[in-house]
């Protein structure tokens, strides 16, 4: 039975014009890639506030994926040059508070590589699976008595 | 002759009232602070500080509390309601003014609507009280005309005897009495004298201040701007208070389900009376200051006959910058 | 005692010509201990002024209280070197025109209080270049060495354990003089990012957005520190981000009222290592 294995949620941030293009250049490549990440769609990397990371984990993510595009290709010029300071800080935070980096990842993709979007997806779902389920953020969760909705 | 609880028998007895199902709570000194906590062992308890950094008033109101959850479906909704938690209890070792903040809260709990969640805690609870023999620069019980071994809000009362050997029983009520006589054989007649309780001066007149605040003129007294312009408006004072009772139901969730929640709130808050529309009736941290002061000294009394302040002096023990109710209606005793 | 007769000195004169409105500074609080800020608009009021080594209090946050400033007229104000960071901080992010603060700056070692020179914040630029360059050296404390040998679960554990206590009653918040938001992030709910509840979780939400707020702005003056009721050790957390910005960007917060906002700039080549 499969019930027993964990199937990690991964909750994807990614930006419309590069990585939400490449993940459509994955699908229409008939790419396959696992399952596990849901993908929200914004408008830069630019608008991903790190309350979106929270609310993810809040909502009993097991890994957070932001994506964009590289530096220099951005829609709006320097979007991503301001999330990635940002990404800097909030990921040494969330490190010195012990939620370990390798459950809160950044990378850059471009409308180009659906192939790269396919591959990251299978790797960083392997980790996320290697890492094993957030527990101690889900005891928090349960704490809460709030059901939890991802 | 009085009957008297030897300390070294304290871990019998809490064994004895865990095994006949009491939680037992008592003051515990840990890393960071001193609170009322549930201990395993007497020895586990401490009776070494004035007064636990945080009040009792936690035990029985706690700062978040799980009211309701909710599922909405397509064509229903489903909740589920949260039941007060169960199981009695014995607070061993609180101080006075906090067992008074509990009596003097109960009126408001009760006196429409029935607060099931603070009476279920509070009809399963023994309070046993220890007389202070030492206070600090903040208490402030007798200027409420409480007193350091005051009996308010407690089921047994104690005394201390010399060289912390133990405390001298006296039973205030039947709940009291029951859980007593659990531990029975632990109370030896002895004539061991009690400690004297420590003398608080008094640190302002409180008929004065009343007067004063029920004056409809010092309203808009250019008093209260200039007491509380150092005031930050943050909410350590009502939050660590005995008696702040103030709360706010909040939901959280989302459209498809979520909790309801009833959490702390505190007057000093600007959000605490801001409108939908934006106005704010408390527009500055001087009304809010006044209020905290009129509500506890004016308005609380004029409907339940009692202050709703014991006297713990933890408003101006931890407060930031230095304020606090002593040093408002000492000013207001001046004027 | 000297630089306090002549603070007092210098106050009253500047009241008297009318260059101050207000001075803000201590005088004695409710035990021997204790200071308390004091709001010095006479020369009565000026005899009050207390100036030791125990005057730890940043008072810079006041200055952003609604009204204070906006006739234009100039408010004195005591500061150590970090709230004289602050002020540029503030001025920085367009919350105060920095020509209206009159700093009596003030620094101490041991018990003994000196005055700093000068009045304009511009003034102190060297000497926060210097702290700068030089940074006071922080004793770790225990608390440091047994965070440094956690490993990232031991980390959470222990940071679950301390925000346990926090009891939201926004103190590190108010005695900020960063946190000046009219709108804080947990009072508004639409939407509702992180959770108003004092359960563990919305605790841990509301410290780690307040320290990330915070990163690249703090001066650590110790404020929240000092004001949290708990005694939940935020200076870890702050310092720890004042760290990562000084390391990672060469940003040393507050070191003039002009420098631009860490968060809110970018170099081409900042480095990006975990970036995959």
């Amino acid at each position: 039975m499969s019930e027993l294995k964990f199937e990690p949620k991964i909750v994807a941030f990614v930006c419309t014009y590069c990585t939400y293009a490449g993940a459509d250049l994955a699908g229409t490549s008939r790419l396959k890639y696992a399952p596990n990440v849901r993908i929200v769609r914004l408008p830069c990397t630019g608008r991903i506030s790190p309350m979106f990371i929270l609310k993810a984990l809040q909502k009993g993510a097991d890994g957070v994926l932001v994506s964009g595009c590289h530096p220099g290709d951005c829609h709006f010029t320097h979007g991503n040059y301001h999330a990635r300071r940002r990404w800097m800080v909030f990921r040494a935070l969330l490190d010195f508070t012990g939620i370990s980096p390798e459950r809160v990842m950044f990378s850059w993709i471009s409308a180009a590589e659906g192939s790269k979007f396919a591959d990251l997806i299978n790797s960083v779902t392997e980790d996320i699976r290697k890492l094993g389920p957030f527990d101690q953020y889900q005891q928090l969760i349960k704490e809460t008595e709030s059901p939890a909705t991802l | 002759m009085t009957r008297i609880l030897f300390s070294d028998k304290l871990d019998n007895c809490v064994a004895k009232w865990r095994s006949a199902g009491l939680t037992v709570i008592g003051p515990v000194q840990e890393e960071a602070i001193s609170r009322y906590a549930a201990v395993e062992k007497g020895t586990d308890l401490s009776f070494g500080t004035v007064l636990p950094d945080r009040s009792l008033k936690e035990l029985f109101f706690p700062q978040t509390e799980p009211m309701t959850s909710y599922t909405i479906k397509k064509n229903e909704i489903e909740t589920t309601d949260f039941t007060p938690p169960q199981g009695k209890r014995i607070i061993f070792g609180t101080r006075a003014c906090d067992a008074s903040g509990l009596a003097i809260d109960d009126p408001l709990f009760g006196w429409d609507y029935k607060d099931e969640f603070w009476f279920q805690r509070r009809n399963e609870s023994v309070i046993v009280t220890i007389a202070c023999t030492k206070s600090d620069d903040f208490c402030m019980c007798t200027s409420l005309k409480l007193a350091p071994d005051s009996t308010k809000g407690a089921d047994v009362l104690l005394r201390p005897i010399v060289k912390n050997k133990g405390w001298i029983v006296e039973e205030l009520t039947e709940r009291g009495r029951e859980a007593f006589a659990i531990i029975s054989e632990y109370l030896l007649e002895s004539p061991e004298p009690a400690i004297p309780t420590v003398i608080v001066p008094e640190k302002f007149n409180l008929d004065t201040c009343v007067a004063w605040l029920q004056n409809p003129e010092n309203f808009d007294s250019k008093f209260w701007k200039e007491i509380s312009m150092r005031c930050i408006g943050c909410a350590s004072c009502t939050y660590l208070c005995p008696t702040c009772h103030c709360f706010d139901i909040q939901d959280e969730g989302d459209t498809y389900s979520g909790i309801r929640r009833k959490n702390w709130d505190s007057c000093s808050f600007a959000l605490f009376t801001m409108h939908t529309s934006g106005h704010n009736p408390r527009s500055t941290q001087s009304a809010r200051w006044r209020q905290r002061i009129m509500h506890k000294f004016n308005y609380f009394p004029g409907k339940f006959s009692v202050n709703s302040c014991s006297g713990c002096g933890r408003c101006s023990r931890q407060c930031p910058v230095d304020m606090g109710i002593t040093e408002t209606l000492q000013e207001i005793s001046k004027l | 005692m000297i630089t306090q007769e002549r603070y007092r000195t210098t106050v009253k004169e500047l009241l008297a010509n009318g260059s101050i409105k207000m001075a803000i500074g201590y005088r004695l609080g409710s035990t021997p201990d204790r200071r308390r800020p004091l709001f010095i608009r006479t020369s009565e009021e000026a005899d009050q002024l207390v100036l030791d080594s125990t005057c730890m209090t940043n008072l810079s946050g006041y200055l952003v209280t609604e009204g204070l400033l906006s006739d234009e007229k100039k408010v004195g104000i005591f500061l150590r070197p970090e709230g004289i960071r602050s002020i540029n901080i503030l001025a920085a992010e367009y919350q105060l025109n920095a020509d209206q603060i009159v700093i009596f700056g003030f620094d101490s070692t041991g018990r003994d209080v000196r005055p700093l020179d000068g009045r304009n914040v511009g003034e102190f630029s060297k000497l926060l270049n210097e702290i700068k360059e030089h940074p006071l050296q922080i004793v770790k404390e225990p608390l440091h060495w047994r965070i440094e040998k956690m490993n990232a679960k031991e980390r959470f554990d222990f940071w679950q354990e301390e925000f346990s206590r926090c009891i939201k009653c926004y103190a590190c918040r108010q005695a900020c003089p960063m946190c000046y938001c009219r709108r804080c992030i947990v009072d508004s709910n639409q939407p509702q990012w992180i959770n108003t509840s004092s359960h563990t979780l919305g605790n841990f939400e509301w410290n780690i957005v307040r320290a990330f707020h915070l990163s690249g702005r703090c001066v650590q003056c110790g404020n929240c520190d000092r004001a949290c009721p708990v005694n939940i050790p935020l200076r870890l957390i702050n310092q720890r981000m004042a760290n990562e910005v000084l390391d990672g960007f060469d940003h040393f917060a507050g070191l003039s009222p002009t420098q631009e906002p860490v968060l809110a700039s970018f170099k081409k080549d900042d480095t990006e290592t975990f970036i995959l």
